[in-house]
């Protein structure tokens, strides 16, 4: 919002000595960001008024013109893009030094000297929204230059003495005054800085409103208002006045207006907005011929919208309401969408002589969902949303009135007031206790002082022992301050947080409990990308049904409602599909690609941590993962790159694992998947190839390899290791053994077989496998080193040969293998 | 006895010359080191003959022989290993600047991992727990407890995601519902920080994503002060960032805190002289923060009337973007490798 340091003045007589800047930090500091100052006068300085005297085509841009311009004593070369250019014309010139916003965005610039399109230019002639005059001068485009029209004023002469610029222009962030519904006017923000500087505040009490009598006996209107929905409206007032002459507002009101960048219009539509923006009330003003229902009656229904219902607004554009939206309506129709916009045939026009003003209250949410839903957030509707205070409502038609009255010299009050209120407010009393307002800010405050602050901002405040009675004013009572708390919020932010001193809590030594989840998580991605040299993906929860489809998953996902990437509604069940676009999209640039990722999935019908404190309702279930992906270009088995980095990661974990064969769905390769198995029986996850199908319709060419680990099932198998064995004393033998067996042979049950054999067995390790030459159809070879030792004494060569031949005759047995010497 | 000494000592220094490679070095050490028939090894044996102060000085003399040729024989050895070099740098000389081949891949952490590793040992470090729940949350958890009713713009659809047919589900918009969750499980008191991804309905451009990631703290004790709040985050950014740093409150509003601010930093580039990194103002707007709303302290079932606390924000994404200068927020979901490699 933008706020006039002039209109502020009006209203709070500001210390002497005070810079707009020191006001605009202190604001920031203890009530509103201030997020910008500008200084109008200071803003449009080298910027004069200059005469067009001669305009050329530019010799190299069909949009550009090169024109002469009178600044006085010199005439200037000036390149310009105007679409309003004609010779004569008076123009807002940019020189050589003047600050302007380039197409009115962004930061302010410097104009320098330039060479446009190879034609010099020493400054610029300005559109209104470059150098922040759009409310003085709107612009039908954004090629048009300003056309200061017939003034009387030498060339050269400073822009600023011409318009008369001597403001101070704060922009507040409009997020940082969301809570305070009062802060939305100037006088709101008087209010503030009264209290923060001890400065006297101006009472805001227009008279009365009273119905005046008719000089020569005309009836008066009979005004009724009826409201359907108090919940929704809880005060709605209204007024009519006759004779009323539109013509424009007086200079002074254009002023303000137009510094905080609204356009005026009228007179009668000039104060309504004057109001929105001095105590932050929306108003609206009918034309009283528009929504009569005969001669001297007129009726107004604050109703809620009939289902489909069509409303046209003063935008022009017809809505189609519903049932939840709340109108203003006369007998016939709906004439305005109640605190957003009126009516496009109700409104106030140059033939308007009778206006009924309207000063009403609406619910906050029911305001701010119309809005949103149809799209039309008003200056009105962003006032409304806040909560105003309904006491403002009152305030703003006396004050209406009034500047009507004074502006049109001949209107008269021609009905009663209406007043159709129904609201409660809470104003406390609330109890402060001083030590634990001292408590809760950290120092020793003055009491007195506190006194002071909390009065300042209208609260009302009663001593009592060691505590006060505060009651809260109505513009502060809709929602803002409830609680105790927020008393200390106010005492401490008028006294100022630069005061308060910095402290630290004395906290007991204790180490914080360990996040074992967390912990393993690290661990894994060291090992993995720092050992195994795989890179870590971050990819979105989310996944695409189309990518689904493709690989071939066909299992229920969660799905948002509400999906801001309509490609991707799901929410995955598995890191590997984001994972395998990964791998298709790096592909392009890389002959081997290795990937993991962390993460959570989300499992759908599967229970997870409570919905709530009590009840029974859970969340789905969602674990931790760890997915990996591995694709190396020519590389036609990548399988034992993945299984082999997942044992040794799970070895390091202090975890015994194995694999086991196993047939997946179908999108994964039916002959390279196995399980991982932890502990000789808790699954915690697989490891396979992409089925080759599969990994041609992604668009993958060389064979993909992947793993995925639940580190939430894992956790609970993973020991610390606490044990070693003895460095032996005696040395080993090493035997090798190389058989033929059937090629389904598996490793792991061979590997088991033989360490059984005997416990002098110390190792088993295979070192070859062979098909093919010389090797029977369907079978395979399989040589291992095996190691035997003892600890107890140095092995004879013949303890050895003895159960050697006995794995021997055990390979034989169990798996019908043929030697090879 | 002093002159068979001498006479060793010529000999040794004469043949000493002549020895001209290792092996020759060794035969010529053995003729007068050897223990059984060394010519120095006699003479030490001789010394047994001689008596009192002959016996004293001539021992004393001996040894300093001993000694003098022992360093000049270590001398002929270091000249001759010196030649060995001389020839290992011609036979065995290797481009020590060439890579080990085949050429090995190594891996790389996500940057945010990086930066939050980082952040989560400095909080562990001051005693602080560290934290996650569930990413797909409660509307319950993600608003009611944190004092967001249902009439807040926040719960409108248009800031969050929510689940198909739960309408009481959402994707978590903050980690603060781990806030209550951790007050319900481990009470009070309590330090926390929670760390994890978080998600808004919000259009992605280079510097908005709808998945974000966010470091949230949280201290709940008795008498927690405003005071405690300003002097705690001081020392925390003087952590995370290595050096002093200054800071200053200004009133912010969130719902789940009371009183609530807008934490600012002095500006490290141009120590709040005003540069364009702080656009003027001396001070960059770094973390919101506040006393823990009693709503919320409630929720947790704790007492407000004993418990106190305060909570701050960090955001992890944003923090990790400074330090690495990364230009769009989007490289960080898009799994490229050549972006990836870099960390």
């Amino acid at each position: 919002m933008l706020v006039s340091y002039n209109w502020l003045k009006q209203h709070v007589d500001l210390p002497k000595k005070l810079t707009p800047e020191e006001l605009a930090l202190r604001l920031t500091m203890s009530t509103v960001e201030v997020e910008g100052v500008n200084n109008q006068a200071k803003d449009l300085d080298n910027i004069v008024v200059g005469e067009i005297i001669k305009i050329k085509k530019h010799p190299n841009a069909d949009m550009l013109k090169l024109v002469l311009v009178n600044v006085g004593k010199e005439n200037l070369n000036i390149v310009c893009g105007g679409s309003n250019l004609k010779e004569g014309m008076k123009v807002a010139l940019g020189k050589i030094g003047a600050k302007v916003k380039w197409h009115g965005e962004g930061e302010l610039i410097e104009l320098v000297k330039a060479k446009i399109r190879g034609e010099e230019s020493y400054g610029m002639i300005c559109a209104s929204s470059e150098i922040g005059l759009s409310g003085l001068y709107p612009a039908n485009s954004d090629k048009e230059v300003i056309d200061l029209g017939k003034i009387k004023v030498k060339n050269g002469t400073p822009l600023s003495e011409v318009i008369k610029l001597d403001d101070v222009i704060f922009d507040i962030d409009n997020k940082s005054m969301t809570h305070r519904p009062d802060l939305w006017g100037h006088y709101g923000l008087a209010r503030e800085i009264g209290a923060l500087y001890g400065a006297e505040v101006g009472k805001y009490e227009p008279p009365a409103v009273k119905e005046q009598k008719a000089k020569n006996k005309e009836q008066s209107f009979k005004l009724k208002v009826d409201v359907k929905d108090t919940e929704l409206c809880p005060r709605y007032m209204a007024v009519v006045i006759d004779n009323v002459k539109i013509g424009s507002s007086p200079e002074w009101m254009q002023k303000l207006l137009m510094s905080v960048g609204l356009r005026p219009i009228n007179n009668i539509v000039d104060i309504t907005n004057y109001l929105l923006y001095d105590l932050g009330q929306p108003m609206h003003a009918f034309d009283a011929e528009q929504i009569v229902d005969n001669k001297k009656q007129i009726t107004i229904e604050v109703r809620k919208a009939k289902n489909g219902e069509k409303f046209t607004a003063l935008d022009e554009k017809e809505h189609e309401l519903t049932s939840e939206m709340l109108v203003i309506a006369n007998k016939k129709q709906a004439v305005a969408l109640a605190g957003i916009m009126g009516g496009e045939n109700s409104g106030v026009t140059d033939e308007t002589t009778t206006i009924v003003f309207e000063s009403a209250n609406f619910d906050a949410t029911n305001i701010r969902r119309t809005a949103t839903a149809l799209g039309m957030r008003t200056e009105s509707s962003s006032r409304f949303e806040k909560s105003l205070d309904p006491n403002n409502a009152e305030l703003a038609l006396r004050r209406a009135v009034q500047l009507t009255l004074e502006v049109c010299p001949g209107a008269r009050i021609v009905s009663n007031v209406v007043d159709e209120s129904k609201f409660r407010q809470s104003t406390g009393l609330i109890e402060l206790p001083f030590e634990f307002l001292n408590k809760k800010i950290g120092i020793e405050l003055d009491k007195q002082e506190v006194v002071r602050i909390l009065k300042s901002l209208g609260f009302g405040v009663e001593e009592k022992k060691d505590k006060f009675l505060v009651k809260i004013p109505t513009w502060r009572a809709t929602k803002d301050i409830t609680i105790v708390e927020d008393l200390v919020e106010e005492v401490s932010r008028i006294y100022g947080y630069d005061n308060i001193a910095g402290s630290l809590p004395s906290f007991p030594v204790i180490p914080p409990e360990r996040n074992e989840l967390r912990n393993l998580e690290r661990r894994i991605k060291q090992i993995v990308a720092l050992e195994f040299g795989f890179t870590e993906s971050y990819n979105y929860s989310f996944v695409s049904p189309q990518l689904l489809k493709k690989i071939g998953i066909h299992e229920e996902h969660i799905e948002l409602d509400n999906p801001i990437d309509k490609s991707r509604p799901l929410l995955r069940r598995s890191l590997l599909p984001n994972l395998l676009e990964n791998v298709e999209q790096n592909a392009h640039n890389f002959d081997e690609v290795r990937l993991f990722e962390v993460g959570k999935v989300f499992w759908k019908n599967e229970p997870g941590e409570r919905m709530n404190k009590s009840g029974d309702d859970l969340l789905p279930r969602q674990d931790v993962m760890l997915g990996i992906v591995f694709v190396k270009k020519g590389e036609s088995v990548p399988f034992f790159q993945v299984s082999s980095a997942m044992q040794n990661l799970l070895m390091q974990l202090g975890c015994e694992c194995k694999l086991q064969a196993k047939i997946f769905d179908p999108w994964i390769h039916p002959g390279r998947s196995a399980e991982v198995i932890v502990q000789d029986e808790h699954l915690v996850g697989a490891v396979m190839e992409l089925a080759p199908v599969r990994q041609k319709e992604i668009g993958i060419d060389s064979r993909v390899a992947m793993a995925e680990i639940n580190l939430s099932d894992l956790l609970e198998y993973i020991k610390d290791k606490n044990t070693y064995n003895k460095v032996a004393l005696f040395p080993p033998v090493m035997r090798d053994i190389a058989f033929v067996v059937s090629g389904e042979t598996e490793y792991s049950s061979v590997e088991e077989v033989i360490k059984k054999v005997d416990p002098l067995i110390l190792e088993v390790e295979l070192f070859d496998v062979f098909q093919g030459k010389n090797i029977e159809a369907g079978k395979k070879s399989m040589a291992f080193h095996i190691v035997y030792q003892s600890i107890e004494k140095t092995l004879e060569s013949g303890d050895v040969d003895k159960i050697h031949e006995k794995v021997e005759s055990v390979l034989k047995k169990k798996f019908d293998a043929s030697l090879r010497k | 006895m002093k002159v068979q000494l001498e006479k060793i000592k010529q000999e040794f220094q004469k043949g000493l010359n002549e020895v001209s490679d290792v092996l020759m070095l060794e035969e010529f050490e053995k003729r007068f080191f050897s223990r059984r028939s060394g010519e120095m090894t006699e003479a030490m044996k001789n010394l047994k003959d001689l008596s009192g102060d002959a016996r004293k000085e001539m021992g004393r003399l001996a040894n300093e022989i001993k000694n003098e040729l022992l360093e000049m024989l270590d001398q002929k050895r270091v000249d001759f290993n010196r030649g060995d070099s001389a020839l290992l740098v011609k036979t065995e000389a290797i481009d020590v600047t060439q890579p080990k081949l085949p050429k090995q891949i190594g891996g790389h952490l996500h940057p945010m991992t990086i930066v939050h590793n980082e952040l989560e040992d400095l909080f562990t470090s001051m005693g602080f727990m560290v934290l996650d729940g569930p990413e797909l949350e409660s509307t319950y958890y993600s608003f009611e407890t944190l004092n967001i009713p249902a009439t807040h713009p926040a719960r409108e659809n248009m800031d969050t995601f929510y689940i198909k047919d739960h309408s009481d589900w959402c994707m978590r918009p903050h980690t603060s519902p781990v806030q209550v969750r951790a007050m319900q499980k481990y009470g009070a008191p309590l330090r926390a920080v929670v760390s994890g991804r978080c998600f808004r309905n919000e259009a992605t451009d280079a510097s908005h994503d709808h998945t974000f990631y966010q470091m949230e703290g949280l201290v709940v004790d008795r008498e927690i002060s405003i005071a405690n709040l300003i002097g705690t985050m001081k020392e925390l950014l003087s952590g995370v960032l290595r050096r002093d740093v200054e800071v200053r409150l200004r009133p912010g509003y969130f719902p789940f805190v009371e009183p609530g601010f807008e934490l600012d930093m002095k500006c490290l580039v141009c120590s709040g002289i005003g540069c364009g990194a702080c656009k003027h103002s001396g001070w960059v707007e770094t973390l919101p923060c506040g006393l823990v709303h009693p709503k919320v302290i409630e929720a947790g079932g704790l007492d407000p009337n004993e418990w106190t606390g305060f909570a701050f924000g960090l955001g992890s994404m944003r923090l990790a973007m400074q330090k690495y200068g990364i230009e769009d927020i989007r490289h960080l979901h898009a799994g490229d490798l050549r972006f990836l490699n870099q960390f």
